[in-house]
């Protein structure tokens, strides 16, 4: 690690120190985190993309190269994995397509509602917030027990307002998402109304003041100033939010284990089930690399989107 | 399950009454090598990992040549790590592993063993133990573990509410018509009409019969209908085979309970049937014995048997479930003396003293002698005993996950009525095999 340094060319008034033509600081200042990088990022991507190139089991004697054979299953109708990693998915996408709109409208809802000097804000962003230090497991087994089919707080809700019958929740298909999105919501929508209510508290209020006396209402302020004010913040918090939603995992695992016939199950669970149920590593590991491009992709593409807007807003 | 340590007294009257059986067997598990030093990998961690870590002292304290030295972790880790541990020399002297990844690790070559010389020398009798629970870590004809620990799907009934439909409460029902009898008769909707009657309403139902539901745990039912009519998961070629006439049928038994018969409640799950069978809603109650502490903690008035023969008439059967002791493969060179010693922890942990203390955290006994313990002579749990030695593992394949998803998804859909019996065996084991295809090329 040596550099070369181009002695300065500005001339400033006071003639700076000579400066040792090489120096390591700024390297010794990396390294740390260089190490951990490679040690628990770099090599582990290339390890992986190793075993998914190769039939790979740590007790087997030979780990031959099979090149493009899982990829190719994942890409071939009728192999378990093209039938199951698109359908999960899809199942994913659609989750995030329900949820991450839900999650910031509400969550931005409620962060204009608390930033208002009402009596227990404190309390309120509290009970808003409180949720989200729950585990999954006890968010999940909470949200599973509410829309149980039989003995769910909202059938049994139905049942004593509008005496309806009761809705199989947990059990039909398209309608198992109520309760994980549902409970998604309630659990992590805590998050983003405090950055939200961070932001809000950054508007200067002399926008505000102006606008009011040039006689704007109320809508045209929020439009005009709160949101564009907020974009930033928007921008990390739709990104944060999807990514997060894309790693969907234990609130379907825990509600409703992936079922009805695998219509909640997330493509991360199947992934784990490809790997750690059957045994096949190199598979999963496949199928991880193709999820993880997906991935790369949609980000890339909403952040060239919603950077446009910060920009031009 | 929170349960309280077992009492030291009860122990020691147990020990006694369990001397003809022990005191053969003490001579054999001798060990007179040099002082060793093993590793003992588990996955108890729950409320039965003091209980293990009390017998582990006193294995200690017994053999003061071998010193034990356990790690608790998931068995999910365990799974993980095994595989690196072993291809790299690393692995723990002794491992616990379940029933539904054992035979997966002994085909892929992470689990050496067990010679009839080498069980005859450290006093391992096999036929002390339940035949298929032992045959539960056998793999083309050679053992690889001994079991230490069992749970098993059993049938919980309401002996009052059996009553009150006019059911003896002491006889529940073994065979398929009677247990269909018994379901109509305690299916009994508010007006007070049974299944059997004009103008029963199965829309209103006041009690059922039986509690049916479409997780794994419920699917287990379906499995054990399925042995019991002479069906199998696989077939000798080890491929799924759970859509044969026989596991049809079985399977459409149960089914027909619910969509024709009306006598187990339809869209149901876990939750709701235990809480209704707490509740006193459901005559029959089958599921893991697991439930056994619960109800007995809310001082139920309830039974436990067998689960009846549903499916048909082949054989007693249900689903079980176990760990066995298992002495990984070690790296070229490995201390024979070490190996010795592990086969004499393993006869030790295994004796019918050990087995009774360990039934303190829930299991049910690993083999005759315990199970006729005076402790158990009038605790509920001893209806299930006369024919613990038809409780069936999944296990005996590698690829028991490829086999068991596609059966629980299989189940799922039947139970539901989202395809016809047929049709959904037929999907699970087309879908079975695909994957069991593909494992094959790992084992070549």
């Amino acid at each position: 690690m040596t550099v070369t340094q181009a002695p300065p060319t500005t001339s400033t008034a006071r003639a700076p120190a000579p400066r040792p033509r090489v120096s390591l600081e700024p390297y010794l200042y990396l390294l740390p985190h260089a190490v951990l990088f490679f040690l628990f990022t770099v090599y582990p991507i290339g390890y992986g993309l190793y075993i998914s190139l190769h039939r790979w089991d740590l007790l087997s004697g030979t780990q031959p190269f099979v090149g493009g054979e899982f990829y190719r299953n994942i890409f071939t109708p009728g192999t378990p994995q093209a039938d199951f990693f698109w359908k999960t998915l899809w199942n994913t996408t659609f989750f995030t397509i329900v949820s991450v709109p839900l999650l910031v409208a509400a969550a931005l809802g409620l962060a204009l509602l608390l930033h208002r000097p009402i009596v227990g804000r404190t309390f309120f962003r509290a009970v808003f917030f409180m949720p989200g230090i729950l585990t999954v497991s006890v968010m999940g087994i909470l949200w599973r027990w509410m829309f149980d089919n039989q003995i769910g707080l909202v059938n049994a809700a139905r049942d004593a307002l509008f005496s309806a019958p009761p809705i199989p929740w947990l059990s039909t298909e398209g309608l198992a998402w109520v309760p994980i999105v549902v409970g998604t919501i309630w659990w992590t929508l805590g998050f983003n109304m405090t950055l939200y209510l961070a932001a809000l508290g950054n508007v200067p209020l002399s926008l505000y003041e102006a606008a009011s006396l040039d006689g704007a209402t109320p809508w045209q302020s929020f439009r005009f100033i709160t949101v564009p004010m907020l974009a930033p913040v928007t921008l990390f918090v739709i990104v944060t939010t999807a990514l997060a939603s894309f790693q969907l995992f234990g609130q379907s695992l825990v509600i409703t284990n992936g079922g009805p016939s695998r219509s909640t199950q997330s493509v991360i669970q199947y992934i784990t089930e490809e790997g750690f149920t059957n045994a096949q590593y190199s598979s999963a590991a496949a199928m991880g690399f193709v999820f993880g491009l997906f991935m790369l992709i949609f980000t890339a593409a909403q952040f060239r989107m919603m950077a446009r807007d910060v920009k031009e807003g | 399950m929170s349960r309280s340590p077992f009492p030291a007294r009860k122990t020691l009257l147990a020990l006694l009454a369990l001397g003809t059986a022990a005191a053969p067997l003490a001579s054999a598990q001798t060990y007179s090598g040099p002082r060793v030093q093993l590793t003992f990998l588990h996955g108890f961690t729950g409320p039965d990992r003091p209980v293990m870590e009390s017998l582990i002292k006193k294995f200690n304290e017994t053999y003061p040549n071998i010193q034990v030295r356990a790690t608790a972790q998931p068995w999910g880790t365990t799974w993980q790590q095994l595989p690196s541990l072993v291809a790299s020399g690393r692995a723990p002297d002794v491992v616990v592993i379940n029933e539904d990844q054992i035979t997966n690790f002994v085909a892929r070559g992470a689990v050496s063993p067990l010679t009839a010389a080498e069980l005859k020398t450290a006093g391992i009798d096999k036929a002390r133990f339940f035949g298929p629970l032992f045959q539960t870590a056998d793999y083309q004809g050679q053992s690889y573990g001994v079991p230490i620990s069992s749970v098993a799907y059993v049938m919980f009934y309401n002996k009052d509410l059996m009553k009150k439909v006019g059911l003896d409460p002491n006889k529940p029902p073994r065979t398929r018509a009677e247990f269909l009898t018994a379901a109509q008769k305690c299916t009994v909707d508010k007006s007070g009409k049974n299944a059997t009657q004009a103008g029963f309403d199965a829309k209103n139902l006041d009690t059922w019969g039986v509690s049916l539901y479409n997780n794994w745990v419920g699917a287990r039912a379906a499995y054990a209908a399925i042995l019991q009519n002479g069906g199998a998961m696989v077939d000798k070629n080890q491929n799924a085979a759970f859509n044969s006439p026989q596991a049809v049928s079985a399977v459409q038994f149960l089914v027909d309970l619910v969509q024709k018969q009306k006598v187990a409640r339809p869209n149901s799950t876990e939750e709701a049937e235990l809480a209704a069978f707490s509740q006193g809603k459901v005559c029959m109650f089958p599921s893991g014995q697991w439930y056994l502490d619960r109800f007995e903690q809310q001082k139920m008035n309830f039974g436990v048997t067998f689960m009846p023969r549903v499916g048909g008439t082949a054989r007693d059967a249900a689903w079980g479930g176990s760990s066995h002791l298992t002495l990984p493969k070690q790296r070229a060179g490995y201390d024979a003396n070490k190996r010795r010693a592990a086969l004499v922890f393993m006869s030790w942990l295994s004796q019918p003293a050990q087995n009774l203390t360990w039934t303190a955290t829930g299991s049910l006994p690993t083999q005759r002698a315990v199970a006729n313990n005076t402790k158990f002579a009038s605790a509920p749990i001893n209806g299930v005993f006369d024919r613990l030695n038809s409780v069936y593992a999944t296990s005996g394949y590698p690829w028991v996950g490829q086999v068991m998803a596609p059966f629980d998804q299989a189940w799922e859909a039947a139970y539901l009525g989202k395809k016809p019996v047929q049709k959904a065996l037929n999907d699970g084991v087309s879908e079975a095999n695909k994957q069991i295809a593909q494992a094959r090329k790992n084992f070549q």
